[in-house]
């Protein structure tokens, strides 16, 4: 996918020059950097002063060649950050709306309508008006009305940030399953760090209208430039893990990650799917040179420092310990403990510092 | 109360050219407001102020502009009267009369609905696949049409109060172009009180009951 474009806005111009091929693209920076103009770009809603986007090797617009396909025969299916769901109209027709789209814009396979509904477990909404849902079920039928409009590409403005913190973790595996099962392209744009680690494997930063970065995110948003700008955010880790067994006497679970290392996290009965996301936060888990003898932690993995990027006042290690860990301590520990690239570190995690 | 023959009359034919002008509007009206809402083009106020200046203009001037359009020495006239089509002095000058006048009225209503309808849910049906007019019909009328209901409702009361421009298209013919207002005028005129008080009942509640409707119309759509 090609994505060029320059777009006057009142304050700086959007002017992006980016070109990807993957699953899930997030488009990440701090609100007001351009990310909802240039999906409205995209979609065809906004006008582009120059520039070019393809498809697919589809052209939607050139301003070199004088195209500019109406948003009706882009093919892209937009969820908008306030779901508009259109609120005359039942959920069911909400959701067929885009159905009758023609092939010649969206794709050509069909998509099965009650396979949507239970990926998205929304079939027991439909015949509701679309005013008495609530923030997560309106988010999950606006999705189902842009997946089953047979888009070549999802855009998705911020889908998560209306919501509470409880219901985005709630709505993330959704999203999860939407990539995996329908295998339509998806950009997504958020300022959320965990949503971009969770969902996307490549990573376009923005900010003020520029592209500082743009790579697989694991690598790039460890970056300086990138803890930079979660001022307000959490730096948080995000592990896929498999559930191995739950001991509520003990008050733990225990699981094992892709790399075979096994945590303890808070006690399950069991979960519905054995497989599932963990997270920690950068700043629960401490770093000692030396294996502590008795602590109360339940995790304490041997590991190395393989990568150390100073900000003021503080470091953000990337540690390899099995998975890749992400620990933030202040300059002050870095120095005492001596710590840098390559160093031997212990991590230690309380059990209850686990969170789903 | 028995109403004679001529009350009814008159009621009847006010009601039915009231009707007939507000249908006869409508889609133009709807269409105009549209634009006003929802295009920019140059000299864009300059048309919205001839659109609306009815409203404003002493309806006997209104009324003077449409004879001199109309009048069998215009050209128009004089194009219509050599089909076979009379405007003046007859029950279209008072169609005309009464279109024009509530015109604005109407343009003003569903203007202002259309503008209260989201822009980014039209915006949103176009990237699911649907037409210009598959949106206008299937999302902008429905969520606007207690507005354009509201609007018709007013522009109806308007047209069945019209006077000033009435008289001097279609004049103040008993039997032929008389409607409720021209009629209360003659009666008053005539010393015919009781009768003038008559068709003054009738107008408060015709006026009433539209007023109302469309002020209750108007508020069920705001909060929705």
């Amino acid at each position: 996918m090609l994505l060029r474009c320059r777009i006057p806005l009142a304050s700086f111009d959007l002017d992006i020059d980016a070109s990807f091929d993957a699953r899930v693209t997030a488009i990440f920076g701090p609100s007001g950097s351009g990310k909802t103009t240039l999906l409205d770009a995209l979609a065809g809603l906004r006008n582009i002063a120059a520039g070019a986007i393809e498809i697919d090797g589809r052209t939607l617009f050139s301003s070199a060649r004088g195209i500019n396909l109406a948003p009706r025969k882009r093919g892209i299916g937009y969820v908008p950050q306030e779901g508009a769901l259109f609120p005359h109209l039942s959920v069911q027709k909400n959701i067929l709306f885009g159905a009758e789209r023609d092939t010649d814009s969206g794709k050509s396979e069909p998509i099965n309508m009650d396979h949507v509904l239970d990926i998205l477990e929304i079939s027991h909404l439909l015949p509701r008006p679309v005013t008495q849902l609530s923030g997560g079920e309106a988010q999950r039928v606006a999705l189902a009305r842009a997946i089953l409009s047979r888009p070549r590409l999802l855009l998705l403005d911020e889908p998560l940030a209306a919501l509470d913190i409880g219901l985005k973790e709630r709505i993330l595996p959704y999203l999860a399953r939407v990539r995996d099962e329908f295998k339509i392209p998806m950009i997504y744009v958020t300022h959320n760090l965990t949503e971009v680690l969770t969902l996307a494997d490549w990573v376009l930063m923005i900010r003020q209208g520029r592209l500082i970065a743009e790579g697989v995110p694991r690598e790039k948003l460890i970056s300086a430039e990138a803890v930079t700008q979660l001022a307000d955010e959490q730096l948080e880790n995000v592990l896929t893990v498999n559930f191995v067994q739950g001991n509520r006497e003990a008050g733990n679970t225990q699981v094992r990650l892709a790399s075979g290392t096994e945590l303890f996290i808070p006690y399950l009965s069991s979960p519905e799917n054995p497989e599932f996301q963990i997270r920690v936060s950068a700043d629960d888990i401490l770093v000692a040179t030396e294996r502590p003898n008795s602590i109360s932690a339940g995790n304490i993995l041997p590991g190395t420092i393989r990568k150390m990027d100073r900000l003021d006042g503080e470091a953000i290690l990337t540690v390899l310990a099995g998975d890749e860990f992400l620990v933030r301590v202040t300059a002050s520990a870095a120095k005492r403990l001596g710590l840098k690239e390559g160093t031997a570190v212990f991590l230690i995690i309380k059990t209850r510092s686990f969170s789903l | 109360m028995i109403f004679s023959f001529e009350t009814w009359q008159i009621t009847l034919f006010s009601i039915s050219v009231g009707l007939a002008s507000t249908l006869l509007i409508l889609p133009f009206g709807i269409a105009l407001a549209w634009f006003f809402a929802r295009k920019e083009w140059p000299l864009k106020s300059v048309i919205e102020t001839i659109a609306l200046l009815p409203l404003v203009m002493p309806p006997v001037s209104t009324g003077l502009i449409l004879l001199k359009i109309f009048g069998r020495r215009s050209p128009l006239g004089q194009w219509l009267y050599e089909r076979g089509i009379e405007i003046v002095f007859n029950w279209k000058g008072v169609l005309i009369a009464m279109s024009v006048m509530s015109f604005p009225l109407l343009v003003r209503s569903v203007r202002t609905s259309f503008a209260e309808v989201n822009p980014r849910l039209e915006q949103i049906a176009a990237t699911l696949g649907a037409s210009p007019l598959r949106i206008f019909f299937v999302i902008t009328i429905p969520l606007a049409y207690k507005g354009i209901v509201a609007g018709a409702l007013l522009a109806f009361s308007r047209a069945l109060g019209e006077f000033g421009a009435t008289i001097l298209l279609a004049g103040n013919i008993p039997g032929k172009t008389q409607t409720l207002s021209l009629a209360i005028y003659n009666y008053v005129q005539l010393g015919k009180d009781s009768e003038a008080y008559i068709l003054l009942c009738i107008t408060v509640v015709l006026a009433f009951m539209f007023v109302w409707s469309s002020e209750w119309l108007l508020r069920a759509g705001k909060k929705t």
